[in-house]
């Protein structure tokens, strides 16, 4: 009988509660400060050294928007231009908040309250996309369609798809760590490293295009 | 039975969801890769609204392995 020690952190235990971890907290910080590097470091030394011809980090940094440009375009068509940036930001905030769980702190996404504010922000972004680029009427009328009797049952859907978008990713990361957990107190050496190169690196990546994709998914149901 | 053992079945059944949604996927994984076998030209755009699918049908999942893992670290611990 092996005794499992298995905590879900403790102040993440108090969904309801509503009570801001420090851990998370910190860790939100810790990754702030180095997208601003990123962004300072593509500013002034990546920028600077554009080519025509693109060569090393410029030739990754192209690819990396050029696709997501595209793969907006599939989703939001003539709104891609504006939504594109924001769902980059978005998957940008996910990925990075997610991923430090690898250098051992815990990871934001791990709490409720920051996911369901990534989901809130969404839903004000589609929103406003929406109004910008078909207006209020625009809006209205496609709520309403393809009848006035769904307009109750399509706001409703709206409404909640941000708690959807929120919930998921935070039970992800959640039932992520929970089987780290697992599988640390069953067998401490050699299979964390395998399962970890899973959960922490391609759970991860998968969980921010999912995110990215359900931001450009929405926002073209908004606008179509 | 105790109450622990009670709490057991529970997060066992409502666990029972995760494989009911990894039939869906299943079932919808193969008219994908028939699809995709039919008209290969098409595989972005199918593969697309598989993955949107997919992530619909992995949300419920999550949710009931959500409700299962609060069942035993939440009501577990209290019980």
């Amino acid at each position: 009988m092996i005794d499992l020690e298995v905590s879900i952190y403790p102040e993440y235990v108090a969904l309801f509660g509503l009570r801001l971890p420090e851990s998370a907290v910190i860790a939100t910080a810790v990754v702030l400060l180095l997208v601003l590097g990123l962004v300072a470091l593509n500013l002034f030394y990546i920028r600077r050294r554009f080519t025509a011809k693109p060569k090393g980090l410029q030739n990754l940094l192209e690819l990396m928007v050029e696709s997501l440009y595209n793969f907006a375009k599939g989703h939001v068509g003539d709104c891609a231009e504006f939504a594109a940036p924001f769902a980059l930001t978005f998957m940008c905030y996910v990925f990075f908040t997610t991923f430090i769980e690898i250098f051992g702190l815990p990871p934001a996404t791990e709490d409720l309250n920051c996911t369901i504010a990534l989901g809130l922000c969404s839903f004000i972004m589609v929103n406003f996309t929406a109004l910008k680029f078909r207006g209020l009427r625009g809006r209205l009328k496609n709520l309403a369609s393809p009848s006035a009797v769904v307009f109750p049952i399509k706001v409703l859907t709206d409404c909640i798809a941000p708690f959807s978008m929120g919930i998921r990713l935070f039970a992800n990361v959640l039932v992520g760590g929970v089987i780290m957990q697992l599988v640390y107190a069953v067998l401490p050496i050699l299979l964390p490293a395998a399962v970890s190169s899973y959960f922490n690196v391609l759970h991860v990546g998968i969980q921010t295009f999912v995110f990215g994709l359900l931001f450009l998914t929405y926002t073209g149901e908004a606008v179509e | 039975m105790s109450a622990i053992g009670f709490i057991a079945i529970a997060a066992g059944i409502a666990a029972l969801a995760c494989g009911l949604a990894a039939i869906g996927m299943g079932l919808a994984t193969s008219r994908a890769a028939e699809a995709i076998a039919r008209q290969p030209e098409a595989a972005g755009k199918i593969n697309s609204s598989l993955m949107f699918g997919l992530i619909m049908m992995e949300t419920t999942a999550i949710y009931a392995l959500l409700v299962s893992i609060l069942l035993i670290f939440v009501l577990g611990a209290a019980a």
